[in-house]
């Protein structure tokens, strides 16, 4: 028996040091101390020999038992530092993670969702309408003489069979007033069209929004209030604002709307062609034949209303020189606005 | 506040049932939070008057008592308490009745029956007292319902009063204030009562030293008082009200706190040393005693009542142990005073002792009101304890409190509440809440405001009880929002454009305009829809002659510019409206979703073998973003036969029966003629007809179902003309409401499988709302999927 033990010992001495794993050191663990191992066979037998010799016997097993344990122990430790050693040398943390999906909006489209969310915080509903428009309401309701050159073919494009495509988001004005009573607080976005040649600062399809209120008492310091609150929110709080005079049919007083220059702030530079100020839209008090028009009490009731370029407004924001740029399309561009 | 509607009543009748009132005074600014009915859980239960008591054959502790309860006979009724005697009046709770969740049977205690059960205060929820059953004293006939006799069949309604509102803390406040509401009067208590020749200013002398703290103090004296029991009329508003009966000297200072909201005390005038009181602040580490025995250091800050020698009570909070009433008191002083509600607010802080009394001086009692209620309080004790009052309160009152005098604009309250109140009517409203009222204009007043209100200090203060007299829920809407937003179709736009985003897609931004040439390169018939072309009179030259009816040719130029820029995988897309021609002069704008996959649809990672995108990527774009935009309910897929996809390469997308949009490889030839010379993935979906579809709202919580699901794999033989989207139909049509999900995980063709055919493996999960499901149960349904697959569709099972 003793024979028996001692060579089950030199296995094990072998065995476990070339071991390569911790799951084979497991299995190991079981060959050499587990219930079914060999080593327990031999102890269960151990009444078989001459009773005097059991406890010299049973001393010897035990021995064994504890250094085939020792050496299971060392060897795991062993496996550990091994294991450790090699995690830390495989992590680089410079190579680049795994790379996942990410695009982007186009940056009109983002600066139009910019005004939006600006309007809207102000109070303003957001109010869509055709773009394939009549000539009434893109025109006679809004007050336009018929001898005003806008109406020309030259100036705005018209489709077989007399309809046009709008030339200012203004005829949603007409179309939301006929719909609903004072008061109203409303923005119209989306595309116009203008007979241009393309060239760095027109395109024949561009985006306006247009702002329109009407209520009761409703004055001058609210058009120019709401505008500053929109242009300090699209470019920063210490822009201001200036008023030409200037026509528009279909306000009255109608004026320009200048910012001071975004770049230089006033003091002149090429943005602003050393002006100082940068132009943004039109604007003005609706006219009352505007309000009768659609069947309001003009002197009950007065409004606003102001339009402005969104291409405009995303050329100053990211510093586009050429409005050309924004349908280009071209990846190397909309791969900056991420 | 606890305020009990039959006392309400008396005091002003309010004509109402009890939910319109509360609803009234709720919407009058008097927030109804409960409403009891201490009587109702009393049902079943009389007064009895015990005629005999026996003892109990069987049991010594026992009596057998013969209770009259105004019926014909008396009842049987056993007993086990000692106190139980002859002749006494005592509660019933007859057969029927419930105590809490105990009924009352009839029963056999020791082999006697009996038909009721006298009962305890406790029992009752009177009060705590359980060592014996409750002895009414009153006078009270038999039988009457005990809920009646002890004047419990009342409501108790809790109202929230906001701590502006003190003088709402009493119940003559209260009923001032619900006179308001209902534009009617209220009745003050009568108070009259015989003075004796003793002067009260001969046998009481007040010192303010602190009139800063203490404004006004008024004292007034009985002589020769009893101190007993309160009379029943009194202990049942007390306990009404939440309040525990004590003697009558301490009732009356209760009932007068219930009435006045004034918090009142009650010395024992012999305790008073040299006859006098000084209101003072306390010395530094002055000690005192109070009623609840705890002993307070004090310092210069707080207030005190003593007299020459030692403190009485710590001033507005609580009496000194000292001088409280006993049995034996015979003479009472009166106290009633108005103390800085700063001081008693910090002193209450200070010593964590928040009593009734300084809950209500800390929010400002009326200074002016003090007489009046000290004369309530003098009658009182006289009417429940005898005695003598003396002649005339002493009055300590150095500088008068002015009420304060305000102007009101009429106007300026119709413009904040945009009312057209009159000059009357405003008037009336002021003069109803007992607010004096001298016209200055046409359109101001000079508005006198009662000491009682210290809340109203502006013009704003008077316009806002005002406003509650007009009725909030008459001032005009004016409204502005929410008509014509466009917030349905906002919303969807931007969570389809985010969620392309978010799987690599870049957006571009095409002109409207378009070729005719366009159309014959994606060789779209003739009969085609987007044949119905725009045309414009004046174009901008020939490529420019008509208004695009599709966005699929601008978005492969796009792919063609970027492919020339050496870009080689790359996903676009472009949502834009087309525009169609629809009858002569009517046209259509619908909104559409068009993008590409160019390349491989991963972005590279050295890790990993790239891979071209395939129908199922592009597929599954679709999938995720109509499931972004709440659109993956009925949408179907079936083979496209658009010109444009390469054959069995593309798939139209129904929505119900209507056709959207499709998806699939683009033609080699098309992409040609765009010059692209890399595999295109497109899709193109019309948003106009899911963005109605669209509600937020939809978005519902559904309770996690508690029972867990049940996985079962089933892999099948089928003909490769067999649809996977019909076999999950055919599974799903099993028992809808247990399968849950499908999910496709293996397809193999091969040599082990049949010519013709292919290998589907699936995974089932079966899961009930109701039930755990059994094993048992998810077989046979599994059985049923086989046979059914079998049966209908000659799909096999495939063995392993």
């Amino acid at each position: 028996m003793k024979e028996q033990i001692q060579e089950i010992l030199e296995e094990a001495r072998r065995s476990i040091p070339s071991c390569e794993s911790d799951k084979n050191l497991e299995e190991l663990r079981i060959k050499y101390l587990g219930k079914k191992s060999s080593l327990s066979g031999l102890l269960s037998k151990i009444g078989t020999i001459p009773k005097e010799k059991r406890p010299q016997m049973g001393a010897f097993l035990n021995i064994v038992k504890k250094e085939i344990a020792q050496l299971i122990e060392q060897k795991k430790l062993e496996l550990h530092e091994k294991a450790d050693a090699l995690k830390t040398l495989g992590l680089d943390v410079t190579m680049p993670g795994r790379p996942l999906p990410i695009g982007a909006k186009h940056p009109l489209y983002q600066i139009w969702e910019e005004i939006e969310d600006i309007f809207i915080s102000l109070g303003f509903e957001v109010a869509e309408g055709p773009e394939i428009e009549s000539e009434y309401y893109n025109f006679d309701a809004l007050n336009t003489p018929s001898w005003h050159p806008a109406r020309n073919p030259q100036d705005t494009f018209y489709l077989k069979g007399g309809m046009l495509l709008r030339t200012q988001t203004s005829p949603m004005q007409i179309r939301v007033m006929e719909q609903f009573k004072p008061p109203l607080k409303i923005i119209s976005t989306g595309r116009c069209y203008r007979v241009d040649k393309m060239d760095p600062s027109h395109l024949p399809v561009f985006h306006q929004v247009e702002a329109l209120m009407v209520d009761e008492g409703v004055t001058m310091s609210d058009l120019k209030g709401s505008l500053d609150s929109f242009v300090k929110r699209i470019f920063s709080a210490d822009t201001r604002s200036r008023f030409r005079p200037h026509f528009f049919p279909f306000t009255e007083p109608s004026a320009e709307i200048d910012i001071l220059c975004i770049n230089c702030k006033g003091e002149g530079c090429k943005l602003c062609k050393n002006s100082g100020w940068l132009e943004m839209g039109g604007a003005g008090m609706v006219d009352p034949t505007v309000l009768e028009e659609v069947g309001y009490d003009s002197e009950k009731y007065t409004g606003y209303a102001f339009g402005l370029g969104i291409e405009r407004i995303a050329m100053l924001r990211y510093g586009i020189s050429d409005i050309r740029k924004l349908v280009t399309n071209d990846l190397r561009i909309l791969k900056q606005f991420q | 506040m606890k305020i009990s509607y039959n006392w309400l009543n008396k005091l002003v009748p309010t004509h109402l049932d009890i939910d319109e009132f509360c609803e009234k005074l709720t919407m009058f600014g008097l927030e109804v939070e409960e409403v009891v009915q201490p009587g109702k859980k009393l049902d079943n239960i009389v007064i009895g008057k015990v005629v005999s008591v026996e003892k109990h054959p069987n049991a010594d502790k026992l009596s057998l008592c013969k209770v009259d309860v105004g019926k014909s006979e008396p009842l049987s009724i056993i007993c086990g308490a000692p106190n139980v005697v002859k002749d006494i009046l005592v509660p019933v709770a007859m057969i029927g009745a419930k105590l809490g969740d105990f009924e009352i049977k009839k029963a056999k205690l020791r082999g006697v029956e009996s038909f009721g059960m006298i009962c305890s205060e406790k029992e009752l929820g009177v009060s705590d007292e359980h060592s014996g059953i409750m002895i009414i004293k009153q006078d009270i006939e038999p039988g009457t319902p005990f809920a009646d006799a002890m004047g419990i069949n009342d409501h108790i309604i809790e109202v929230e009063v906001t701590p502006n509102r003190p003088d709402l803390l009493g119940m003559i406040g209260v009923a001032r204030e619900v006179a308001v509401m209902l534009n009617t009067e209220y009745e003050h208590p009568e108070i009259a009562f015989e003075e004796s020749e003793v002067k009260t200013k001969d046998e009481i002398l007040v010192i303010i030293e602190d009139a800063e703290k203490c404004p006004r103090y008024c004292a007034r004296m009985v002589k020769g008082i009893t101190v007993q029991p309160s009379p029943a009329w009194m202990q049942r508003k007390l306990v009404a009200s939440g309040l525990r009966p004590i003697n009558n000297i301490v009732d009356v200072t209760n009932y007068v706190l219930l009435e006045y909201g004034q918090p009142l005390h009650a010395f024992d005038y012999t305790k008073i040393k040299d006859k006098t009181i000084v209101v003072r602040t306390a010395k530094d580490k002055e000690k005192m005693m109070l009623l609840d025995d705890t002993e307070l250091k004090l310092h210069s800050e707080n207030l005190l009542i003593a007299d020459t020698e030692h403190p009485l009570a710590l001033a507005g909070i609580m009496g000194g142990l000292d001088s409280s009433i006993n049995d034996n008191t015979k003479d009472v002083v009166i106290e009633c005073a108005y103390f800085d509600p700063k001081n008693i607010r910090a002193s209450a802080l200070e010593y964590g002792l928040q009593t009734d009394s300084s809950y209500r001086f800390e929010r400002g009692m009326d200074p002016n009101g003090l007489i009046e209620v000290i004369d309530r309080a003098a009658q009182l004790i006289q009417l429940t304890g005898g005695g003598e009052i003396s002649s005339g309160v002493v009055d300590c009152y150095p500088q008068k409190i002015e009420p304060k005098v305000l102007p009101l604009r009429v106007s300026r309250t119709n413009s904040i509440l945009n009312a057209k109140m009159s000059a009357d009517e405003v008037e009336n409203y002021l003069n109803n809440f007992e607010f004096g009222t001298k016209k200055t204009s046409e359109d101001t007043y000079k508005v006198m405001i009662p000491t009682f209100r210290p809340d109203i200090e502006r013009e704003i203060d008077i316009i806002e009880e005002l406003a509650r007299c007009y009725g909030y829920n008459n001032v005009e809407s004016h409204f502005w929002i929410n008509r014509i937003d466009n917030r349905q179709k906002r919303t969807v736009v931007r969570l389809a454009k985010n969620h392309l985003i978010s799987l690599g897609f870049y957006e571009v931004n095409n002109m409207s305009f378009a070729s005719p040439d366009d159309l014959d390169t994606l060789k779209i018939p003739e009969n085609d829809f987007r044949r119905n072309v725009v045309e414009l009179t004046n174009p901008m030259g020939e490529q420019f002659s008509i208004m695009r009816s599709t966005l699929i040719p601008d978005i492969l130029k796009n792919v063609a510019l970027n492919l020339s820029y050496k870009f080689e995988n790359f996903k676009l897309f472009e949502l834009n409206r087309i525009y169609l021609k629809e009858r002569e002069d009517t046209f259509a704008e619908p909104t559409y979703l068009t993008g590409v996959i160019v390349g491989e649809f991963d972005p590279f990672y050295w890790k990993e073998k790239q891979r071209a995108a395939s129908f199922y990527d592009v597929k599954g774009v679709v999938e995720s973003v109509l499931s972004k935009i709440h659109c993956s309910k009925n949408i179907t897929y079936k083979v496209s036969h658009q010109p444009y996809y390469e054959k069995d390469s593309a798939a139209d997308i129904f929505l119900d029966e209507k056709k959207i949009g499709s998806c699939g490889i683009v033609k080699d030839d098309v992409l040609k003629s765009f010059e692209i010379e890399a595999p295109v993935l497109l899709f193109d979906i019309d948003l106009s007809n899911i963005i109605p579809l669209y509600n937020e709202k939809d978005i519902r919580f559904r309770e996690i179902v508690k029972y867990p699901p049940v996985l079962r794999d089933i892999a099948v033989i089928a003909p490769s003309d067999i649809e996977v989207g019909m076999i999950e139909q055919v599974i799903k049509s099993v028992e809808p409401s247990i399968i849950k999900d499908i999910q496709l995980f293996d397809v193999y063709t091969g040599r082990q499988i049949k010519q013709g055919c292919r290998s589907l493996a699936f995974n089932i999960t079966f899961q009930s709302e109701i039930s755990t499901l059994t094993d048992r149960y998810v077989d046979k349904l599994f059985d049923n999927i086989v046979k059914k697959l079998l049966h209908e569709h000659q799909i096999e099972l495939r063995q392993k």
